[in-house]
């Protein structure tokens, strides 16, 4: 370092100009300036000496911070092109650097010079020999064994810690590198030196607890441990995987995209709780070296001390010492001996019985709580017991504690959780206090406990003392809910978002509580009965007296309760019966005393009530109904006409249960109680009767229509043995005829409307045959169809059109033809087909009329779009012509009403809607194109006439729609979306078609092509990427054979003002380059882009060579510029790169193209 | 917010009403609402419950389509509204006078000759400039509840 006088001074002025910037922006004096100067530095060559001099001479503190940034940039840039000694250097610089000042107040300074060589260690990871490796960690060895002191050993600590969490895929740092790098960086951490790291974070540990123990108050021996057991956590935190299961070999190149991505743990989403499993080898560190017992003494010690000088209970070396021993418990896998878990057993037994007294007992723990203390122990006591739960079955979870302990650890739980709940009850807010996030782990403990990973929907079974937990939990569970429901009941505050959130928001602490309810299936279901009746009775008592407001609510309450004890989410399949309850056994023989039939019949009783309009207006509030509706959804898919006992099959014959004779007797007879022989249909009919009265019933109640609209009548049509049932009761017909033929639905939210003619549609499925299906939606939609017809007919309708009431009327005509085009299925294609058919005419009408009018003008385009959707892949030559040249019209017609116009309005609103307005067309149109275009990737037996026509509409479809699409319009995410994929789609399979464009649709497309690839989402970047690719391609095929390819556009031209045009593949070529070289992108994007520019310097060899040539030549420092030019050549010549467009070829390209841009962005960037 | 409001109009001369009742719950964004008397585009419509379990209402923001103001109101889901006939005609563009007047050609044949340039200049500015570039101009007039006033400009191609 030392130089001449006069590089001295140099060192000195630089430094001065970088300290005056480093000032200037904490001040705030202009900062643009003052960046630059900072950034300037990092991006220059060769920094370091001037960075090295900073760091050992500034006196200010962010001089330094940025001074190490700018060694890392400049470094990882300029990494390819260092001499082996100058990396070395720099990073014992770094780490010499740390250690010499370990007692520097400033640990920001620190942290960043330890992260840098933390990064530059592992940029030369790969490259580094053995021994050289060994030299830096010799020096990091001694640091941490305590042998320069207690700063030095902390320091160095902190080193590892960069370092590790460096090697972390998902904490890792961006490099520029390919992520198999950042993979085999890991790989190799973990297998040759993660372990080793451990020992000594122990070792520097163990080094200090005397210290710790025997003072009274905080020494600095405190710091260390603490960043001991960070280190520990952070290593046991890692994603161990090369140890953990024994059929290596094959995963290391596939898992590289997965990195990071744990799939065991699914089942946890709001308390984080990851496996441990670090594998075989870390069993001496970890299990038998004691660890364990030193970890739970030291916290024992610390919790001794809490009522000294600088300890307390969320001290941080207590906070790491609980996350540690948290940690411990989830420690699974191979690491614990095959020994039928008695290993693992007596490890968790160990821990328990040191987390125990975080809890235990219960009640004394939550009044010191509330009397001030902490709640943090407690809460990391839940966390362990929920890690516990993780790693074991509810029998040996429940045996742990059985040990240490009168009773077992499921009661210990349920104690825990009654008392968490009494607190919630005693204490109802709305705010989040430490008993709601003990609950919601518990629960969460009790959900990992009852279904363990990897069974499906069955309950695991508890011991019976464990079911007698549950029991007293649940019941306890319902008393809080229904208090709090209760006392809520008047509170008007929580107002619409808690409303609306109110059914979802709970579905997951709901399904929770579902889960304790079935593991005490015996006492549960009559306990819920008794509920129910209690509060019928009530309400018919105080019924037109007092305000059953509280009940009302309680019943909501308990009907959102019980529907998730019964029946499980089905998410569009079919829920089966919970294993809890087909298994729940009765000494009844009668179906109908079963205590599920007893408890489904006295509901379906209280709801049937709504019927009738006296009892509805007293009792059926909205709100009830809306749960009513829900919970009718939800029971009738798991119970209502069961597949199974329609069809005599025992489908549950592969259950090795050991009641299963007796439970399948038991589930039979019930479940047949609800079947096509007995109660089914009857239930079927009142559950139809309710929701046609909601719909017509309850005016203007959006929130109960969206259910019976979107959940419950959907959820009925969904199984076929339901429609069978359903077109022949009359409940249904009467519905369907009220849709067809009556004015009072067309009160309903348009959008429900629709929904509800799918629902009608999607129910023909039901009746016998083809002909009958076909015959229902023709009758459903005929009244519809010759009604539009008749509006478009009249002589007057230029005058009427725009009245409010023949709006109205045309917008919920469009929406039901919408919703049964949507329910478009083989059997009553064809009458859906003449549907559409016989208004295509009025379409074209009404586009006219309404060209003015948004509302209509989407709903019409939106219907278009679906049933072609629908409709296409199904439709024969003739058939598609029809459609083909009707979307000819509609695009016409659209494209003359809105090129060219502009909206006038003051006001900004509005003007901003008629924007929006203009992209949801466009969006509606580019849909229905791509539906169009669905056509071609069907079907190939259209023949070459229909397949000509096909892309003229495309064609023509891109003519009109692209002049309307503009740059800010892209802006919406989802249109530039839609946009790009339909280019791309078009470019991919019509070339020749979008060759034959006039110039200036050509050039706009061209344009916005090129807005695209600068765009920031990926995927548009993709999408563009492959249109070049096709556009290239193609004129390279094409004048390979002689033919002029795109011709006219890829010649370049001289425009009017006499300048010369450059052709677009040499446009294209110039910006991919550009991109590629220097500009900011995702790694992922390289061989996408190699596809493209592979084609593209087919295209233009000229302009590529004198390209390559220009950089070569702008190039000053002679070794850089002889690399450049050797990476160019290899770009095309290496890997045998052939001149021809073949999958093996554009492979060898993709490979070079990678290697090409490692070798050389890390200089050309900083030209 | 009172029924007073909700009144509707006298019959306007040509025999068509000037506002026509729906039931608020049917009225959805991008439809059009009177509130206060006056022509409003619904911008948003949002609905609560008057306590938890009473019954539906809906609450309206709407824009209004002349002057540009934004107003509000509340009306029950199952009550009806007051939606504005809100027609809009095409007129190929004549002439603009010096004293701020347009004129207009109507489908029969004859010139209307009573709608003001809007006040706005950048508004103003479009329809100006885009007239002395000699471009045919079609513009949009929207009428609602007795007023008028232009609201779009097409572009049909250069005058011949």
């Amino acid at each position: 370092m030392q130089g001449r006088p006069s590089d001295l001074a140099h060192l000195q002025s630089t430094m001065h100009a970088f300290e005056l910037a480093c000032n200037s922006i904490q001040m705030h004096v202009n900062p643009a300036a003052a960046e630059a100067t900072i950034l300037s530095l990092g991006q220059s060559p060769r920094p370091y000496q001037a960075c090295q001099f900073i760091l050992e001479n500034s006196l200010v503190a962010n001089a330094r911070f940025q001074a190490a940034a700018a060694i890392r940039d400049a470094a990882i840039r300029e990494w390819g092109f260092l001499a082996a000694d100058d990396r070395r250097s720099l990073i014992s610089f770094c780490l010499r650097f740390v250690m010499q000042h370990a007692c520097s107040p400033e640990g920001y300074v620190q942290a960043k010079v330890s992260s840098v060589a933390a990064q530059l260690m592992k940029r030369g990871w790969l490259d580094f020999t053995a021994a050289e490796k060994e030299e830096f960690f010799h020096q990091v060895k001694q640091a941490i064994l305590g042998i320069h002191g207690v700063d030095v050993q902390f320091t160095g600590i902190n080193f590892l810690e960069s370092l590790v969490s460096e090697f972390s895929p998902s904490t890792s740092t961006v490099m520029g590198l390919p992520r198999e790098f950042h993979e085999q960086c890991r790989s190799s951490l973990e297998l040759d030196y993660l372990k080793t790291f451990y020992c000594w974070a122990q070792d520097a540990a163990l080094s200090v607890t005397n210290r710790i123990i025997e003072s009274d108050s905080a020494v600095p021996e405190v710091r260390v441990c603490t960043a001991a057991l960070r280190l520990k956590l952070q290593i046991l935190n890692w994603d161990f995987r090369d140890n953990t299961n024994a059929a290596g070999g094959v995963r290391s190149s596939i898992n590289v995209f997965s990195a990071g991505v744990r799939h065991d743990n699914d089942s946890f989403k709001r308390s984080e709780c990851i496996l441990v499993k670090p594998g075989a080898s870390w069993r001496d560190v970890l299990i038998s070296s004691g660890h364990i017992g030193w970890l739970l003494s030291v916290y024992g010690a610390l919790r001794q001390k809490f009522s000294c000088e600088g300890f307390w209970l969320d001290c941080p070396i207590a906070v790491s010492a609980r996350k540690l021993i948290v940690q411990f418990c989830s420690l699974t896998g191979t690491i614990f001996p095959s020994d039928e878990g008695q290993t693992q057993e007596h490890h968790l037994l160990q821990l328990l019985s040191g987390i125990i007294p975080w809890i235990d007992p219960p009640d004394a723990i939550s009044k010191a709580i509330e009397n001030g203390k902490s709640e943090s122990e407690m809460l990391d006591g839940c966390r362990a017991l929920l890690s516990i739960a993780t790693v074991t079955t509810p029998f040996v979870f429940d045996k742990l504690l059985k040990s240490i302990r009168p009773f077992g650890t499921v009661s210990l739980l349920s104690n825990l959780m009654c008392e968490v709940v009494r607190n919630l009850m005693a204490n109802y807010t709305e705010e989040e206090t430490w008993s709601w996030v003990a609950r919601d782990i518990l629960l969460d403990t009790w959900t990992a406990l009852l279904v363990p990973v990897g069974a499906i929907g069955g309950n695991a079974l508890l011991p019976p003392e464990g079911i007698n937990a549950a029991t007293s939990l649940f019941a306890l569970i319902v008393e809080a809910e229904l208090k709090a429901a209760s006392a809520s009941a008047f509170n008007d505050e929580s107002d619409s978002d808690y409303l609306h959130a109110s059914i979802s928001a709970m579905d997951e602490r709901l399904s929770s509580y579902a889960l304790i309810a079935r593991a005490a299936i015996d006492f549960t279901i009559p306990f819920l009965t008794r509920l129910f009746s209690e509060r019928f009775a009530r309400l018919h008592q105080v019924r037109g007296i007092t305000d059953p407001t509280e009940t009302l609510e309680e019943l909501y309450s308990l009907l959102l309760i019980t529907g998730h004890v019964l029946a499980d989410e089905g998410e569009g399949e079919t829920p089966s019966v919970p294993r809890a309850i087909q298994s729940y056994f009765v000494d009844s023989l009668e179906a109908d005393k079963h205590p599920i039939v007893v408890l489904s019949g006295s509901i379906l009783r209280f709801v049937e009530q709504s019927l009738d309009p006296e009892m509805r207006a007293s009792v059926f509030s909205p709100r009830l109904m809306e749960a009513v509706i829900w919970f009718l959804a939800r029971w009738s898919c798991t119970y209502v006409l069961p597949t199974e006992t329609s069809n005599g099959n025992n489908c549950y014959s592969g259950h090795d249960d050991e009641h299963q004779l007796d439970s399948h007797h038991s589930s039979k007879d019930f479940l047949s109680f609800f079947g096509e022989y007995n109660q089914g249909k009857l239930m079927l009919n009142i559950i139809v009767r309710i929701s046609m009265m909601t719909l017509i019933s309850y005016p203007g109640e959006k929130y109960l229509q969206v259910l019976t609209c979107y959940q419950l009548l959907p959820a009925l049509v969904r199984r076929k043995t339901i429609c069978v049932h359903l077109v022949a009761l009359d409940s249904w017909r009467d519905l369907a005829n009220a849709f067809a033929n009556e004015r009072t639905l067309f009160s309903l939210n348009s959008a429900h409307q629709r929904s509800l003619a799918q629902t009608l549609v999607l129910s023909a499925t039901g009746l016998r045959n083809l002909e009958a299906s076909n015959q229902y939606v023709r009758n459903l939609m005929g009244q519809m169809t010759a009604y539009l017809v008749e509006i478009c007919s009249k002589n007057d309708l230029k005058n009427v059109s725009q009245q409010p009431d023949v709006i109205l009327s045309v917008s919920c005509l469009l929406e039901r033809l919408r919703g049964a085009a949507s329910a478009s299925e083989p059997r009553t294609q064809k009458a859906i087909y003449e549907m559409g058919f016989a208004v295509l005419n009025s379409l074209l009408i009404l586009l006219e009329v309404y060209k003015h009018e948004f509302s209509v003008v989407y709903l019409l385009l939106k219907f278009v779009a679906d049933w072609v959707d629908g409709q296409i892949v199904y439709l024969e030559a003739p058939e598609t012509a029809v459609v083909v040249n009707f979307c000819m019209h509609l695009l016409q017609l659209y494209s003359s009403h809105n090129i060219g116009k502009i909206s006038l309005s003051s006001s900004s609103s509005l003007l901003s809607e008629a924007n929006t307005e203009k992209y949801k067309d466009l969006r509606a149109l580019l849909q229905l194109l791509r539906n169009l275009c669905s056509k071609d990737l069907v079907d190939f037996s259209l023949g070459e006439a229909a397949d000509t026509n096909m892309s003229q509409v495309i064609y023509f479809g891109l003519h009109i729609v692209t002049p309307l699409i503009s740059s800010d319009l892209l802006k919406y995410p989802k249109l530039c979306h839609d946009y790009f994929s339909l280019l791309s789609h078009m470019l991919e399979i019509y070339p020749e078609m979008v060759a034959q464009l006039n110039s200036e649709a050509f050039a706009h497309i061209l344009r916005t092509l090129d807005f695209g690839i600068h765009h920031q989402d990926t995927e548009v970047v993709d999408m563009c990427l492959r249109a070049l690719k096709a556009l290239a391609s193609y004129h390279y095929k094409e004048t390979l054979a002689g033919k002029v390819g795109l011709g006219l556009h890829a010649a370049g031209c001289t425009d009017p003002d006499g300048k010369f045009q450059e052709g677009i593949l040499s446009q294209f070529l110039h910006s991919l380059l550009q991109l590629l070289l220097f500009e900011d992108y995702s790694t992922d994007l390289v061989s996408a882009a190699a596809d493209a520019l592979l084609p593209l310097i087919l295209c233009e060899q000229g302009l590529y060579q004198k390209l390559g040539n220009e950089l070569i030549e702008r190039q000053a420092n002679p070794t850089l510029r002889s690399r450049l030019a050797n990476a160019l050549r290899s770009l095309t010549s290496s890997n045998q790169l052939s001149s021809t467009l073949d999958r093996m070829n554009y492979q060898r390209f993709r490979k070079n193209l990678h290697n090409f841009l490692i070798e050389v962005r890390g200089f050309l960037r900083t030209v | 917010m009172s029924d007073e409001e909700h009144h509707f109009e006298a019959k306007g001369d040509a025999g068509a009403s000037k506002t026509y009742p729906q039931q608020a719950g049917t009225i959805r964004k991008n439809g059009y609402i009177v509130i206060k008397n006056r022509p409003c585009k619904v911008v948003e419509v949002s609905t609560s419950k008057t306590g938890k379990h009473g019954h539906a209402k809906c609450h309206f923001v709407g824009i209004d389509i002349f002057n540009g103001k934004k107003l509000e109101d509340i009306v029950p889901s199952s009550h009806n509204c007051d939606v504005p006939h809100v027609n809009r005609t095409d007129y190929q563009l004549i002439d603009i006078s010096e004293d701020g007047f347009v004129s207009l050609l109507t489908e029969n044949g004859s010139t209307k000759d009573d709608l003001r340039l809007p006040t706005d200049d950048n508004l103003l500015g479009q329809i100006k400039d885009g007239f002395a570039e000699g471009k045919d101009l079609v513009v949009s007039v929207m009428s609602a509840m007795g007023e008028e006033q232009i609201c779009a400009l097409k572009d049909i191609g250069p005058k011949n």
